[in-house]
């Protein structure tokens, strides 16, 4: 009895420990921002600033266009590494001569950040969406792609076994063993991806772009304007959260049977 | 047609690669199994048991020796042939009713025939009302049924069962024995039963291939022909092969 409500309290307790570690930031930031030097701009005039927004949109783009263009391109990128990764993944995870042909030309590429094909992709594609895109597919496509390849290689010879017994064929061993058996790590790949592509797209709009997160965020820097800033990061960090959340309720609902399982 | 052999093993042989040394797991095992008959494969645990049967349904290729069915050479997957796996093999993103259907599936059969034709097997290995669940859902030995289930909806002429009441308890396990016997009397299926308990292979086998400790190979075989069926455990015919194959069994000690 007396071990149970302990055991209440302890939850009681772990409830409460997010909401304070909340007010001591904001508590810092308060302290921090109200000190001499203007460091940092305060909570209020964050949200101020955030209120002028709403009246007088930057670049006549409101506040949910400027998160919808940044998450667009994101889309756009990870959509094609998708279509690509995927397929690509679970041959090189299938088939040996694919992987011992494929393999070294994609361990050399995965350790090149996709930042670093910034002044290609804008030589090839200009600056416009074209290249963000093209960035942000770069950046997505390898954390897609080796997670599919990890996928299929940690699938039990077992259950390809049943399914060889029972008379599939090598297409249906794919479509009805392989692709389910590795939809979970396909998905931990599409959630590295989303994070990844997040940070892509930022920098790619902040090199180049009028629409944009990380255009607010320039924008910003630019005309010296840090609580426009600040609140660029703070909707950042809300969308990446959410983000986060979402995929892992797809995540749920596409694997269910393996979620019970724990 | 009768006497046909329906599988036919000649020098079967396999070898495992374990770092630098071989490990001789099976010595060359001939064996013939005819057309209906019921064959009881026993054995000490970790003879080769589970190995043999692989290879007899061409998941795994022998070192030496040949697979004949139905008198032709065998290299690999024969589509007569279904299989109960020892680690079950059922798949946990499938429901019950989606793994019994499996074999239907590849086939190409429709969703609703399949699910109709399976639903007879599901229903007689006593898993009726848990159709929708997952595995992780059931317990050891309904997860052992659900196997069963599905290598009996295949279809399969010749049914490679591989202890396929390990898991089961006691009462469920004797059941389990009456069912696949009736399912063999009305289907007339070929089978290869592995065990490695002495009772059960003397209660349901019209032969008995006794094997010896790892590397396997054949020590005697017991025909059964004549010992009338339904066997009873206590009656003194049966107890009596039963002391006879226990005196022959190699001991193991795990
Ligand atoms: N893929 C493999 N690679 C290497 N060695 C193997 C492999 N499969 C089986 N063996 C070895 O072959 C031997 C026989 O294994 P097997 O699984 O056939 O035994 P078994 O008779 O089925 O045992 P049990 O009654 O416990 O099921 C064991 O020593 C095992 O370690
Ligand atoms: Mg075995």
């Amino acid at each position: 009895m007396k071990q149970r409500l302990q055991i209440t309290r302890y939850q009681i307790l772990l409830n409460i420990l997010p909401i304070l570690s909340i007010v001591l930031f904001a508590g810092l930031w308060i302290l921090v921002s109200s000190g001499e030097g203007h460091i940092i701009p305060s909570p209020g005039e964050v949200y101020d600033r955030a209120v002028r927004l709403f009246e007088k949109p930057i670049n006549h783009v409101s506040l949910g266009g400027h998160i919808w263009a940044s998450m667009k391109r994101v889309l756009n990128g990870l959509v094609f590494a998708c279509l690509t990764g995927i397929p690509l993944g679970l041959l090189m995870g299938w088939s040996k001569t694919a992987n011992s042909l494929l393999k070294p030309l994609f361990d050399l590429i995965r350790p090149i950040p996709a930042l670093a094909w910034i002044p290609l992709m804008t030589l090839w594609f200009g600056i416009g969406e074209s290249s963000k895109i093209a960035l942000i597919y770069l950046g997505t496509l390898m954390p897609v792609l080796v997670n599919t390849y990890a996928g299929v290689k940690m699938i039990p010879q077992l259950n390809i076994d049943v399914a060889r017994v029972f008379g599939a064929s090598q297409l249906q061993i794919v479509k009805d063993i392989v692709m389910p058996s590795a939809l979970s790590a396909i998905m931990a790949g599409i959630k590295t991806a989303v994070g990844t592509g997040w940070i892509v797209v930022l920098a790619a709009e902040m090199i180049s772009a009028d629409t944009g997160l990380g255009f607010m965020i320039i924008r910003g820097s630019n005309v010296a304007d840090l609580a426009l800033v600040i609140f660029a990061m703070l909707i950042i960090g809300l969308v990446g959260a959410f983000l986060s959340v979402l995929l892992t309720f797809a995540e749920r609902k596409l694997c269910s049977w393996k979620i019970e399982i724990k | 047609m009768e006497n046909r052999n329906k599988v036919e093993l000649h020098k079967i042989s396999k070898v495992f690669l374990n770092g630098d040394s071989c490990e001789a797991a099976i010595e060359e095992v001939s064996l013939s199994v005819k057309e209906n008959e019921f064959l009881v494969l026993l054995g000490p645990g970790e003879c080769g048991k589970s190995v043999l049967l692989n290879i007899v349904a061409g998941l795994m290729e022998a070192t030496s020796g040949e697979v004949y069915i139905n008198g032709e050479l065998c290299g690999g997957i024969h589509p007569e042939v279904g299989m109960v796996f020892q680690e079950l093999g059922v798949l946990p993103w499938l429901t019950v009713r989606d793994n019994v259907a499996l074999p239907e599936k590849f086939r190409g059969m429709s969703k609703k025939d399949r699910y109709a034709h399976g639903q007879e097997f599901i229903d007689l290995v006593g898993l009726h009302g848990f159709e929708k669940y997952y595995p992780h859902q059931l317990s050891g030995g309904m997860k052992q049924r659900v196997g069963i289930a599905r290598a009996y909806a295949s279809d399969s002429d010749i049914l490679l069962m591989d202890e396929p009441f390990g898991k089961l308890d006691a009462q469920t396990r004797y059941s389990m024995q009456d069912e696949i016997l009736k399912i063999w009397n009305q289907n007339k299926k070929t089978v290869i039963f592995v065990t490695n308990n002495i009772e059960e292979a003397v209660y349901l086998g019209d032969r008995i291939i006794l094997f010896t400790a790892a590397p396997m190979s054949v020590r005697r075989i017991y025909d059964l022909k004549d010992l009338p069926r339904p066997r009873n455990y206590t009656d003194e015919k049966f107890l009596q092969i039963r002391g006879e194959i226990n005196r022959h069994m190699d001991l193991v000690i795990q």
